[in-house]
C-alpha cells in the first residue's frame, strides 16, 4: 500500500493507512474466507493480493519503483 | 439489519464463540486491566499520595535542565526528552539515537529522576527499554500498564500477544454484529422472570450489544498499538524505505528543514513552557528537545486534546531562539487525513479526551466488557458441560481467572501499599499478585463446588479492598481526606470509597450466590438450549 496510495497533504497518508488500517483489512480477509462459500475463490482473492504487493516490493526493491522515495 | 443466509449465521456463530473461548480467558485479563488502567493516573496518585498541585512544567525547569546538561557526557545531547514523573516530579532523558545489536533503532543515555524540588532521586544508564522500567513510587500502576499491554511477556511476543487479543476481539465484535438478526430489539430485551439461563443470555446480548462500538473501537485501537511497533512499522518501512525504519520514522514523525550543527545553546525552556500553556491553556504532557544544542534544535511541546477537540496538540519551537513556529500535527509536517487519523488512535483507545467524564464512560465501557465476556464463556461452556467432564474444569479454571484476577489485583495493591515506604515496592507488587494468584488457584483444586469457589474469591478480593484505603492512610503513610482535598486531589478520597463500596458490594454478592438455590446450576445446562 505504501507504494500505490496518494501521500496527501502531508506526504503520509500511503505510510500511515496501512499501518493504521492493518487490524481491519485483517479483519476484512478474515470474515470474507468464512463467508464465502467457494474456498477456491478465497484462495484466488488471497494469493492475487499477495502477489500484486509482493511484486511491487519487489520491484521496489531492484529500483522500479521508488515512489515513496520521490513523494518525500 | 444485515441478514445473513442460515448457514452463513451459523457460521458466525461458531466464529463468535471460538474467537471468545479460545483466547477469552486472557482477553478478560488485558481488558480488566486495561479497564483498571484508565484510572492509572489516578491510582498512582492515590497509592503514592501525590499531593503537589502544579506541574512540573509550570513552574522553572530551565535551570535544572542546564544543571542536568552539564553533567551529563556529551555523546548524550543529541536529544532531551522531559516529562512528569511521580508527585509532579521530572524525567529528563539525555540520550542519542542508535541501532541495537539487531540493527533496530533505540534510544541510548541517561535518565534522571527528580522531585518537584528539582532534587535527584535516581540516576539511571542504558538504552530506552532498560531505563523506563517501574519506579517504586509508581510500582502499581506500572505494573497495571504492563499487563495490559504485554500481559508481562518479553518484547515482541507479549505485543504480538496482545495484538492477536486485539483481533480476536475484533473478530467477536464484528461476528457479534453480524448475528443479531434484532440488534435494535436485543438492546432492550431483558427477561428477568425467564429461566435463569435465559436471564444469563439476555444479559451477556445487552451488555454485549449496548458495548459493541466501543468492543469494536478498543479491539481496532489495541491492534493497532500491538502490531504498529512489532509488524506495521518495519514491513512499512521495507516497501517505502528498503527497511530503513529510521527514514520511516523521519518522514512520518520529523521536523524537516536545513541543517546547522553549529554549537548553540539552548533557548530559555521556562518561555517556551510559559508560551505553551498560555496558548493551549494547560501544562505540557511531553517536551521533546532535539538536535540540543545546536542551532536548528526544535523543542515540541505536546498537550492533552483541547476540550472541544479528540486530536492531541503539538506546538513546534526553535529551540536555540525559544521562539514559537507552529502548531503541528502530531503526526506529520502538515495536517492530513493520515496524520489525524494516527493521532486520534490514543484517544479513542484511552478516552483521555474529555478529561474525567470521558474515562469515567471508558471505564464503565471497560467494566461491560469484562462482563460481556465473562458470561460469554460461562454460557459456552455450561452449554457443553455435560458433553465433556473436562469442561466442568474449564467452568472451574473459568471462575478462578474471572475472580482470581480482581484478588491478585487487590492483592499487589496491598503489597504496593504496605512495601512503598520500605523502598521495596517493585518487587513485592508483582510478586504479591503471583502470591495471590497461586492462592486463587489452589482454591481452584481443593473448592467442593464451583459456587464455593466463586464465594471465597468474591469475598476475598472484597476484604482486600476494605482493608485498602486503611493500609493507604496509617501503613504507607498517605494524605488523609482534608489534606488531600485541600490538594486539589479529590482522587484520593473519591477512590478509598469506590474500594469501600465494591468490597462491600462483593462481600454481599458472596452471599446472595450462598443464598441462591442450587436448582439454578442444574437447570443452566436444560435452559442453554433454549
Amino acid at each position: 500500500m505504501p507504494l500505490w496510495l496518494p501521500g496527501g497533504a502531508a506526504g503520509i497518508d500511503n505510510l500511515v493507512f496501512p499501518l493504521v488500517f492493518a487490524p481491519l483489512i485483517w479483519a476484512i480477509l478474515f470474515f470474507h474466507a468464512c463467508l464465502d462459500r467457494s474456498i477456491a475463490r478465497v484462495a484466488l482473492v488471497a494469493a492475487a493480493l499477495f502477489l500484486i504487493h509482493g511484486g511491487l516490493v519487489a520491484s521496489r526493491f531492484i529500483g522500479e519503483a521508488p515512489a515513496a522515495e520521490k513523494a518525500q | 439489519m444485515i441478514h445473513l443466509k442460515k448457514e452463513e449465521t451459523k457460521a458466525m456463530v461458531a466464529v463468535h464463540g471460538w474467537s471468545g473461548i479460545l483466547l477469552g480467558l486472557l482477553l478478560y485479563a488485558v481488558v480488566l486491566t486495561g479497564t483498571v488502567a484508565v484510572f492509572a493516573h489516578e491510582i498512582g496518585a492515590w497509592s503514592a499520595g501525590h499531593v503537589a498541585r502544579e506541574s512540573i512544567f509550570e513552574k522553572p525547569i530551565d535551570a535544572t535542565v542546564r544543571r542536568l546538561t552539564a553533567m551529563t557526557p556529551p555523546q548524550y545531547h543529541e536529544a532531551v526528552n522531559l516529562f512528569e514523573i511521580g508527585d509532579h516530579g521530572l524525567g529528563a532523558f539525555f540520550h542519542r539515537h542508535e541501532l541495537d545489536a539487531e540493527g533496530a533503532p533505540t534510544e541510548s543515555g541517561i535518565y534522571y529522576q527528580l522531585d518537584n524540588t528539582g532534587r535527584i532521586n535516581r540516576t539511571v544508564q542504558g538504552t530506552d527499554e532498560e531505563v523506563f522500567g517501574p519506579r517504586n513510587d509508581d510500582a502499581l500502576s506500572s505494573f497495571l500498564v504492563d499487563t495490559h499491554v504485554r500481559l508481562h511477556v518479553p518484547n515482541p511476543w507479549g505485543l504480538l500477544l496482545t495484538g492477536i487479543l486485539g483481533l480476536a476481539m475484533l473478530v467477536a465484535a464484528i461476528s457479534g454484529v453480524l448475528i443479531h438478526r434484532h440488534l435494535f430489539k436485543d438492546i432492550f430485551t431483558l427477561r428477568r422472570r425467564a429461566s435463569p439461563v435465559l436471564v444469563d443470555r439476555d444479559k451477556h446480548s445487552v451488555a454485549g450489544t449496548w458495548s459493541l462500538p466501543f468492543a469494536f473501537i478498543l479491539a481496532f485501537t489495541g491492534s493497532f498499538f500491538s502490531f504498529f511497533g512489532t509488524i506495521g512499522v518495519p514491513v512499512v518501512a521495507m516497501a517505502a524505505f528498503s527497511g530503513d525504519v529510521e527514514a520511516l520514522s523521519e518522514a512520518v514523525f520529523g521536523n524537516p528543514g536545513p541543517a546547522d550543527p553549529r554549537p548553540v545553546a539552548i533557548g530559555n525552556l521556562d518561555r517556551i513552557t510559559a508560551d505553551a500553556i498560555s496558548r493551549t491553556g494547560e501544562a505540557p504532557t511531553f517536551l521533546a528537545i532535539e538536535k540540543f544544542g545546536r542551532a536548528d534544535a526544535t523543542v515540541t511541546s505536546f498537550h492533552n486534546p483541547k476540550a472541544s477537540d479528540i486530536e492531541p496538540v503539538a506546538l513546534l519551537y526553535n529551540g536555540a531562539t525559544a521562539t514559537f513556529v507552529r502548531a503541528k500535527p502530531t503526526v506529520g509536517t502538515t495536517p492530513s487525513a493520515g496524520g489525524t487519523l494516527a493521532g486520534i488512535m490514543g484517544p479513542l483507545h484511552f478516552g483521555n479526551f474529555a478529561g474525567i467524564l470521558s474515562r469515567a464512560i471508558w471505564f464503565g465501557l471497560g467494566f461491560a466488557m469484562c462482563y460481556v465476556t465473562f458470561t460469554g464463556m460461562r454460557l459456552w461452556v455450561v452449554r457443553r458441560k455435560d458433553e465433556a467432564r473436562s469442561l466442568a474444569w474449564l467452568e472451574r479454571t473459568l471462575t478462578v481467572v474471572t475472580f482470581g484476577l480482581p484478588f491478585g489485583l487487590t492483592a499487589s495493591a496491598a503489597a504496593f501499599l504496605v512495601t512503598m515506604p520500605m523502598g521495596s515496592a517493585v518487587f513485592w507488587t508483582p510478586a504479591a499478585f503471583l502470591i495471590a494468584s497461586a492462592g486463587a488457584i489452589l482454591a481452584g483444586v481443593v473448592a467442593p463446588s464451583n459456587d464455593r469457589l466463586t464465594q471465597l474469591l468474591k469475598v476475598a478480593t472484597g476484604a482486600v479492598m476494605i482493608v485498602l484505603p486503611l493500609l493507604r492512610l496509617f501503613v504507607s503513610g498517605g494524605p488523609g481526606w482534608n489534606e488531600a482535598i485541600a490538594a486539589d486531589q479529590p482522587i484520593i478520597a473519591a477512590l478509598d470509597v469506590a474500594f469501600v463500596v465494591a468490597g462491600i458490594w462483593l462481600v454481599r454478592g458472596a452471599r446472595t450466590t450462598e443464598s441462591v438455590p442450587r436448582r439454578r446450576t442444574a437447570t443452566l445446562g436444560a435452559a442453554a438450549e433454549a
